[in-house]
């Protein structure tokens, strides 16, 4: 499998380590037990897309979002998580 | 001269040669990582290095000459570059010249003792850095003034090409990992002109 780095071009998988689930969010202090026990403890496991979190620890050191197809590896999207939390700040703002 | 802080050299070898293929400890140098502060760091930083030296620092994986050539920059991630002088280039020392120009927009950490660099160099220098690096080197994407942060066999480095005839590589490497990548790299010598 090779992930396109948007900072370093196509690189093999060794460069990267897989960090997890990129679409959960931080619940509020004060939110529930229950939203705090998904957020911690409980993973989606679809078949399809799946956005998830990649470091690019063997190269430039970032951390990027990843949307895989679970079911045949094919890489669709590959954006700096830097981007992706700042689009979704200036959403949230407007 | 730069001073090391260490009494032994990182590579004990000689230099070593296959063909006209030459592998060689590069003489020491001085390093400095800019690593841009958060929010507007790094725009400002930008505009502050090109005020100073002239040049515009690289927006890819790429190293750039200062206007003057005593110090090339290197891109090392999306906010971070490493500056690089030879021993006595820079009057004063690099730190201090970097730390008056811009130490208010970055961290600056010396990696002179930090980084090695190994020079490969002639004919047969893109066949044997192609048996360790898995990037694509080349000559038509891969030119002088490109760099690669990658990994050369299990060891990280940050490959980058100088000059086009004869092809000349420099792997800034750590400097712990320097002498193990040297023997890598001159097995790597042995079996590509094999």
């Amino acid at each position: 499998m090779r992930l396109t780095c948007p900072f370093c071009g196509s690189r093999g998988v060794e460069e990267f380590t897989y960090r997890g689930d990129a679409t959960v969010r931080r619940p509020a202090g004060d939110a529930g037990a229950a939203a705090w026990v998904d957020y911690v403890y409980l993973r989606d496991n679809p078949a399809g897309p799946h956005q998830e979190l990649w470091y690019h620890g063997a190269g430039c050191r970032s951390w990027l979002v990843v949307t895989r197809d679970t079911r045949t590896h094919l890489i669709s999207d590959v954006r700096a998580a830097r981007a992706v939390a700042q689009a979704e700040r200036e959403e949230g703002a407007v | 001269m730069v001073e090391s802080l260490f009494a032994q050299p990182p590579v004990s070898a000689a230099p070593v040669r296959a063909g006209d293929t030459v592998l060689v400890l590069a003489p020491m140098g001085e390093a400095v990582s800019l690593g841009a502060f958060a929010g507007a760091g790094r725009a400002a930083l930008v505009v502050r290095v090109r005020e100073t030296f002239g040049v515009d620092l690289p927006e890819q994986p790429r190293a750039v000459p200062s206007a003057d050539g005593q110090v090339v920059f290197v891109w090392c991630g999306p906010t971070q570059w490493l500056a690089l002088a030879a021993g006595d280039a820079v009057e004063g020392g690099l730190m201090a010249r970097l730390r008056a120009a811009c130490g208010d927009l970055c961290a600056l950490t010396s990696q002179s003792d930090s980084r090695t660099t190994l020079r490969l160099f002639g004919p047969q220098a893109r066949e044997v850095a192609g048996r360790l690096v898995p990037v694509d080197l080349h000559d038509a994407v891969f030119g002088p003034g490109h760099v690669a942060l990658t990994l050369a066999g299990h060891i990280p480095v940050i490959l980058r090409q100088v000059a086009r005839n004869p092809v000349t590589y420099e792997f800034l490497v750590f400097r712990s990992f320097a002498e193990s990548l040297f023997h890598d790299l001159h097995v790597a010598m042995n079996g590509a002109l094999s």
